[in-house]
């Protein structure tokens, strides 16, 4: 097993209720996979999650990204600094 | 001659912004230029229009609350600069500062400045590039609270692979 560390920012942050969590996923799957297995742990981040941006150990990561070991994922909107 | 390593500022911060102190951290003794761009925090907003993916009306903000995943933006910031130095050889200074916390109107929320040899060299250009691509790439957020009530900020921007 993987045992990675989320973290949730902005509106993310507010759905899911929690700025961080673990959770221990499958060796070697991908942000697609981990996106399902993460709905059926938080339901109400289903609505969202289509226009959410992800990033592994702090570089942007799209669905067929494989997650390595210990990976530090982040689940964020679309950024609005400035 | 341009020594070997270029002063390169990158920062979150939750303090204030002190261009005077950047500015003099950017400015080599080759430096004849520096463009410098700020946005601040606005009171009204009197224009109806649309931006950032939401219909806005005219109205009140009464301050603005910044986050930030703090190790990934500071990392694309310098990505930020990096592309610039590309674009632009000629740019000498690069600082890029985004202030987080609850900032009221008036108040500065980020500088981008950029020193070189002229004002011919393209260095407008590359500030201006500067803060187009940390609109789009450098993970912060903004919480607009207004009167009547508060609403996150949400960009368009989609990254591609690399940024």
């Amino acid at each position: 097993m993987n045992k990675i560390t989320i973290l949730f920012f902005a509106t993310l942050r507010t759905r899911a209720k929690r700025s961080t969590m673990e959770l221990e996923l499958p060796n070697e799957i991908n942000i697609a996979d981990f996106k399902k297995i993460l709905i059926t742990k938080i339901p109400a981040l289903e609505a969202s999650l289509h226009h959410t941006l992800v990033s592994i150990n702090k570089e942007y990561a799209f669905d067929e990204d494989i997650i390595p070991e210990g990976a530090e994922i982040a689940l964020f909107p679309p950024v609005s600094g400035g | 001659m341009k020594p070997s390593t270029l002063p390169t500022i990158i920062s979150i911060t939750e303090k204030e912004i002190d261009l005077n102190a950047l500015l003099e951290e950017i400015t080599l003794t080759s430096t004849g230029a520096a463009a410098i761009f700020t946005g601040m925090v606005r009171g009204e907003t009197s224009r109806t229009g649309q931006a950032q993916g939401i219909n806005y009306a005219p109205h009140e903000t009464t301050y603005l609350e910044y986050e930030a995943y703090t190790p990934m933006a500071e990392a694309k910031m310098k990505q930020v600069a990096d592309e610039i130095r590309k674009k632009w050889d000629v740019v000498e200074g690069i600082a890029i500062v985004q202030r987080i916390g609850k900032l009221y109107p008036r108040t500065p929320t980020v500088i981008i400045a950029c020193t070189a040899s002229h004002r011919d060299t393209g260095v407008f250009e590359a500030a201006r590039y500067g803060i187009d691509r940390l609109k789009e790439i450098v993970p912060v957020w903004k919480k607009e609270v207004m009167p009547d009530g508060e609403e996150w900020v949400e960009g368009e921007y989609i990254p591609t692979k690399g940024g």
